[in-house]
C-alpha cells in the first residue's frame, strides 16, 4: 500500500506544487479508492492506473476549486526525495538532483495544467502512453501531442528561468 | 525526405524515444546538422527528458499512511495493517479466499501454457537448443512479471475489500450484557441473524470478485497483457 500512497502523494505534489494541499488530496484519494472499490474491474487494466484515474479525477476538482489561489512552496518546504535508485550519490550529486527538482516543480507550474499533467504521469510517472489515455479519456494522438508540447514549452520555460543546460 | 523546424518540434518526442522511421530519423539529423535551431531544441528536450527520468520520487511524510488508514477505515483497518503479511496470509487461508486463490492458481496454470513455447512460431534458427533454452527462459519471466503484478493488484483490491467486509468492532460492554429481548424470541437470533446475513454479503463480493476476475481471464478478447507495462508485454 505503501508504494501506491507515494505514487499518489507524488502526482498530487507535482501537479498542486504544495505540500500541504498534496497531503489533503492523497488522503481524499483513498477515501475515494475505498468507497469506490466494487467498481474496480481488472478489465480496465493495472489497480495502478486505475488509482491514477481517481487521483487524477480529484485533482481536476481541485484545479477548478482553486485555479484563483496561486500558493506553491519554497523550495525549503519542498519534500526530500526518497533516494531509491540513488542511495550511493555524493552529498554533491545529491544537492544538485535537488535542485533540479525543484526546478522542474517551478517550470511545471507555470504549464498550462493539461500539458501539466500529461509530463508528469509520463516522465515523472513512468506510465506508458496507453496508460495515460486511459487515464485522461482521450485518444492517444491527443496524448501524445500533449506530451510532446508539454516538454517543449517546459524546456523552454526552463531556459527563461535561467536554467542553463550542461 | 524534406524536413523542416516545425517537423523538428511535432515529431520531437518520437524521435527521442525512437519512434522514427530509419529515414525519417536520418532526414530529422540531416536538418539539424545544418540548423542551429533545431539542434538546440533537440538537445535541451533530450537533456530535459533524461533528467526528469532520472529524479527520484518524493518523500511522503511519515505520518500520511497513517493519517491515511485512520481517515479511510479507522480502528479496524489500523489493526489489519499491524497484522501485515500475517493478516494477508489469515486472510488467504479462510475457506472462501482459498478456493478464490485456486481458481486463479488454476487460471495461471492455463496462462503459462497459453504463453508458453509457441512451437508454430520457431523459426529453424529456433530449433538450435541454446535458442530453444533462452526463449523458454524468456517466456518463464514474462509468465512470472505478469503474474507477480497481477497478483500484486490482486492483493491491495482484495486486502481493501477484504477490511471492507470485516464486522466492525462491537461497541465496548455491549455483547456481555444485551438487554433482553422485548418478545418472546430467543436472545440470541437477531444477532446470529445479523452476522449471517454480514457474512453471506462478504461472500457474494469475494465470489464476484473471484469471478469477474476468473472469466475476464478466460475470455479470449480479454487482453492478459493489459496488466504489464508496454515494454514488457511478449510481442
Ligand atoms: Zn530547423
Amino acid at each position: 500500500m505503501r508504494r501506491h500512497t507515494r505514487r499518489v502523494y507524488n502526482l498530487c505534489y507535482r501537479f498542486t506544487g504544495n505540500a500541504a494541499s498534496a497531503e489533503d488530496l492523497s488522503q481524499e484519494v483513498f477515501l475515494r479508492v475505498y468507497r469506490t472499490i466494487g467498481s474496480y474491474e481488472p478489465n480496465y487494466g493495472s489497480f495502478a492506473t486505475w488509482l491514477t484515474s481517481v487521483t487524477r479525477n480529484l485533482l481536476v476538482d481541485h484545479y477548478r476549486r482553486t485555479r484563483c489561489d496561486r500558493l506553491t512552496d519554497s523550495i525549503d518546504d519542498a519534500p526530500q526525495a526518497a533516494e531509491v535508485h540513488s542511495a550511493d550519490r555524493t552529498p554533491h550529486q545529491k544537492a544538485e538532483a535537488m535542485e533540479l527538482s525543484a526546478q522542474v516543480q517551478a517550470g511545471l507550474a507555470k504549464l498550462s495544467p493539461e500539458l501539466r499533467e500529461a509530463v508528469i504521469l509520463r516522465d515523472l510517472q513512468g506510465m506508458e502512453y496507453a496508460e495515460i489515455r486511459k487515464v485522461l479519456q482521450v485518444p492517444e494522438g491527443t496524448v501524445k501531442s500533449r506530451i510532446n508540447r508539454g516538454r517543449i514549452e517546459l524546456a523552454r520555460i526552463l531556459q527563461e528561468m535561467g536554467v542553463r543546460a550542461d | 525526405m524534406n524536413w523542416n523546424c516545425a517537423l523538428t518540434e511535432e515529431r520531437l518526442s518520437d524521435y527521442l524515444e525512437g519512434a522514427l522511421a530509419p529515414a525519417e530519423r536520418e532526414a530529422c539529423a540531416v536538418h539539424a546538422a545544418e540548423c542551429a535551431g533545431c539542434a538546440e531544441i533537440l538537445s535541451r528536450v533530450g537533456e530535459l527528458v533524461g533528467q526528469m527520468h532520472a529524479l527520484e520520487p518524493l518523500l511522503e511524510p511519515a505520518f500520511l499512511s497513517r493519517r491515511i488508514t485512520r481517515g479511510t477505515l479507522g480502528a479496524r483497518a489500523e489493526r489489519h495493517e499491524l497484522a501485515g503479511i500475517g493478516g494477508w496470509l489469515n486472510l488467504i487461508w479462510q475457506p472462501r479466499f482459498a478456493m478464490g486463490i485456486a481458481m486463479v492458481a488454476a487460471t495461471f496454470v492455463i496462462l503459462a501454457h497459453t504463453a508458453g513455447l509457441r512451437l508454430s512460431s520457431l523459426k529453424p534458427s529456433g530449433l538450435n537448443p541454446f535458442n530453444v533454452a533462452r526463449e523458454a527462459n524468456r517466456q518463464a519471466h514474462l509468465t512470472y512479471a505478469r503474474g507477480e503484478k497481477f497478483v500484486n493488484d490482486l492483493r491491495v483490491v482484495y486486502e481493501i475489500r477484504a477490511v471492507l467486509a470485516a464486522p466492525p468492532p462491537a461497541p465496548s460492554g455491549q455483547q456481555n450484557q444485551a438487554a433482553p429481548a422485548p418478545s418472546g424470541a430467543p436472545p440470541s437470533a437477531p444477532d446470529t441473524q445479523e452476522r449471517s446475513s454480514r457474512e453471506l454479503q462478504r461472500d457474494a463480493i469475494t465470489r464476484k470478485a473471484t469471478n469477474n476476475l476468473h472469466w475476464a481471464m478466460l475470455d479470449p478478447a480479454f487482453d492478459k497483457f493489459a496488466l504489464l507495462p508496454a515494454n514488457r508485454r511478449p510481442l
